[in-house]
């Protein structure tokens, strides 16, 4: 097991005009379950390709437990790696393929048969993968692949990480938790560093203790998912967290100051952002809190994602003087209707940095606890 | 908004067909006679649209997608809207792309455009365009010549081509990359130029085959989002197939429902996701599926009697997991609820939804024959594992399933 510190890590491909990875610094610690989230081009598998030796850094260092490793081989770094597809040996059974890594090593390990046959079978128990052992991979689903895959990259005890490169992709939507759950599980009881690539936001925010949100090769904010859900560091991360993102209006003089002071907003904010859900729709006569930022919008489009309490809900978009706001709750106007789009809560950004959250007061004890501690 | 309105037409027209089927005996004489004027009024209605307007009638008859079925299906597919075809893998989907676009395909049937027979027709003489899930363009050609092929191939004058050109370029977004070769476009880019070409065919019929599934999740939204207001004022009868059931609420006018090759049902996206006539239509349309539990087992044993005699063969409950929320004990309703005990196993979260897993407990005397059941709830929740929850459903949501 390893702790990761990135100091001021970047990467050029040779004739590059812009570099593909600007100096980044982060620390990852041991026994960690760390994500980086980003849109494709956003240079997570630059940084994975760094971490795992297959290329070498232009600027900076890669340190493992305070070793520079950054021009070490990546057997040197003594990682593992699972890809997006499951790479076995289509020859061996599931118990030659998983014992393959510490055959492999035996003489700088030392591993007898015995200690390899207890360790694929603790791995084979913790994936629940026992009945798979004397089975070739050509008689698997890709699930049980994928389960195979994991368990293999898990089987040196001395592994300093593991990193994987979005390994559900190629699993089934509705299967995908359950792997993520065997994962995340494993990742608690062995203490593993893992470093999780996705462009997912599910993924990493279900999976990872901590987040980084990548985007033109910077890391925009590294937190918790709550924090990264809640106070998005950047505009970005807000826009690309949730679906949809985050809805972000200008401060200027074509709304009313007085408005924004009302609910609080710092006067150096230029930008404030909300969530979808959370505003709500009002219809005439109003009953939304002084404090609460508020327009009138014309809806443009409902898209309905089920019902509640009989109500279809989903995400209602409008056309509002601060531009297009979408909600999402209870349906309750139709196309061309003009309502009240109130907001109970949201952040404001300056220079597209994140300043504060303010929420809109009487409706504070509700919303202060939307996550639901025990 | 025309293209909406004309999908619930449509369906207001197949409910009451339906309904004269047989199930309505239960309605008054009165609702019958509305329901067929009604049903009147919309068929001549979309006799007329169809006839002035010329949108296209696409209809399917005896259709057997898999191989080894011995049972086909109909259906007419709304003219000049959006019909989702939903279905998981292996649901037939592709092989009715292919058998409506005229391709080698496993599927057998009878097509007809505009009561022309279509069967014997070639893929080139068919007035239909096909958009696959890979990003298909020919690769040597710049963006401008490969939405011009279509038009090029079907003798279309030099004027007209690069005005149309530059229309459908500005439309998906490629104006300013007319120049550029197909590989030196992102993936979201290229697939943009499979429908512009796609659509420069000018053809009655266009299908979508899964075609958003490569990218990613936030480009997949907003793709899909312009893909609607893109071909919402267009007469193309419009064929979108997926896996992803939040397409059908998202694209369709219509939905059709496959699995294993045949027909589960069909109707407005809305109307299937209240009205599911079977546990496999109710299931499809849920992601993630349904939780189920045995009408034996319910606490409150009168509303399930109830629930049961109402539809006489009902054996299965079944509860959306959007319809579950987490009550405390003291606060519910029970008159209009009903409380399950849920022992949280895992989460999942997206930041605006969280995902909550869990077995329902046996302690409530509610035996689930699938005891794993999940919670989708609004926001970001933070439970920990093993933790006991009482979650209640609106009696009303609770679905009632027949056999399987």
């Amino acid at each position: 097991m390893a702790n990761i510190i990135l100091d001021e890590l970047g990467f050029a491909y040779p004739g590059a005009l812009e570099p593909t990875l600007l100096p980044l610094s982060v620390e990852i610690k041991d026994g960690e379950a760390f994500a980086l989230l980003g849109a494709s081009g956003a240079g997570k598998t630059t940084l994975l390709n760094l971490l795992s030796g297959l290329l070498v850094p232009t600027t900076g260092r890669i340190l493992f437990n305070g070793v520079d490793v950054s021009s070490q081989s990546g057997s040197e770094r003594n990682l593992a790696q699972v890809f997006q597809f499951p790479v076995l040996y289509e020859s061996l059974t599931i118990a030659d393929n998983l014992a393959f890594p510490l055959r492999a090593r035996k003489a700088v390990n030392g591993f007898s048969a015995v200690d390899i046959a207890s360790r694929v079978a603790k791995i084979a128990g913790e994936l629940e993968i026992e009945n798979l052992l004397k089975r070739k991979p050509k008689t698997l689903s890709l699930f049980q692949k994928q389960l195979v895959a994991i368990g293999r990259a898990l089987m040196r005890p001395d592994v300093s990480v593991v990193l994987l490169d979005e390994p559900l992709t190629a699993v089934e939507p509705r299967t995908k938790w359950q792997l993520r759950q065997s994962l995340k599980r494993l990742q608690e009881e062995l203490g593993v560093t893992m470093i999780y690539v996705t462009h997912d936001q599910t993924e990493a925010l279900t999976f990872a203790d901590r987040v980084a949100v990548m985007a033109d090769g910077k890391i925009l904010q590294t937190a918790s998912p709550q924090e990264v859900y809640e106070q998005p560091a950047h505009e970005f991360v807000g826009f690309f967290i949730g679906s949809p993102g985050m809805n972000f209006v200008a401060i200027d003089s074509a709304i009313p100051a007085p408005m924004y002071a009302a609910s609080g907003v710092d006067q150096f904010a230029q930008r404030i952002g909300f969530r979808p859900e959370w505003a709500r729709l009002e219809h005439p006569p109003m009953t939304h809190p002084l404090s609460a930022v508020h327009w009138l919008g014309r809806v443009t489009h409902c898209q309905i994602l089920g019902t509640q309490d009989g109500v279809p809900v989903g995400i209602t978009t409008l056309a509002s003087e601060v531009g297009e706001l979408k909600v999402r709750g209870a349906i309750n106007a139709t196309v061309g209707e003009e309502i009240m789009v109130v907001v109970d809560r949201c952040v404001s950004f300056c220079a597209e940095h994140y300043v504060a959250t303010h929420y809109a007061q009487s409706s504070t004890s509700q919303l202060t606890n939307p996550v639901g501690n025990e | 908004m025309s293209l909406r309105s004309r999908g619930q037409e449509n369906h207001a027209n197949e409910d009451s067909l339906f309904k004269v089927g047989g199930v309505f005996l239960k309605h008054s004489f009165c609702a019958l006679f509305s329901v067929i004027g009604v049903c009147w009024a919309v068929i001549c209605c979309s006799i007329c649209n169809v006839i002035l307007l010329g949108w296209a009638m696409l209809r399917i008859q005896n259709v057997l997608l898999n191989p080894g079925l011995n049972c086909g299906f109909d259906h007419d597919f709304l003219p000049g809207g959006m019909t989702v075809v939903l279905g998981r893998n292996q649901a037939g989907k592709t092989n009715l792309c292919r058998l409506i676009a005229g391709l080698f395909t496993q599927a057998d049937g009878e097509l007809s455009l505009n009561n022309a027979p279509l069967n014997k027709l070639s893929p080139q003489k068919r007035s239909v365009a096909v958009v696959f899930q890979a990003f298909v363009n020919y690769p040597n050609w710049s963006v401008q010549q490969n939405i011009a092929s279509p038009m090029v191939a079907a003798g279309k004058d030099k004027a007209y081509i690069q005005g149309r050109v530059e229309e459908l370029a500005e439309k998906l977004g490629l104006g300013e990359l007319l120049q550029r070769m197909p590989n030196e476009l992102s993936g979201g880019q290229q697939q943009r130029l499979a429908i512009a070409r796609a659509l420069a065919k000018e053809a009655q019929v266009l299908l979508l085959d899964e075609p958003l599934v490569n990218l990613d999740y936030k480009l997949r939204e907003a793709l899909a989002l312009e893909l609607r207001s893109l071909l919402d004022d267009s007469d193309t009868t419009v064929i979108y197939t997926t896996t992803d059931p939040k397409d059908a609420f998202t694209l369709g006018d219509d939905l059709l429902l496959l699995d294993g090759g045949g027909k589960l049902q069909a109707g407005a996206p809305l109307s299937v996701y209240q009205k599911p006539n079977t546990f496999a239509a109710a299931n499809l349309m849920s992601d993630p599926g349904i939780n189920t539990f045995a009408w034996s087992t319910l606490s409150d044993q009168a509303f399930a009697q109830q629930s049961q005699a109402a539809s006489d063969i009902s054996q299965l409950g079944g509860v959306r997991p959007e319809h579950l929320f987490f009550v405390d004990k003291g606060e519910f309703n029970a008159a209009e609820c009903i409380g399950f005990d849920l022992q949280v196993s895992a989460l999942e979260t997206s930041g605006d939804e969280t995902f909550v897993h869990g077995l329902v407990q046996a302690s409530n005397q509610g035996m689930v024959n699938q005891p794993s059941w999940v919670v989708r709830s609004p926001g970001m929740l933070n439970f920990s594992q093993g933790q006991k929850l009482l979650v209640a459903v609106q009696k009303r949501d609770i679905l009632a399933f027949g056999g399987q």
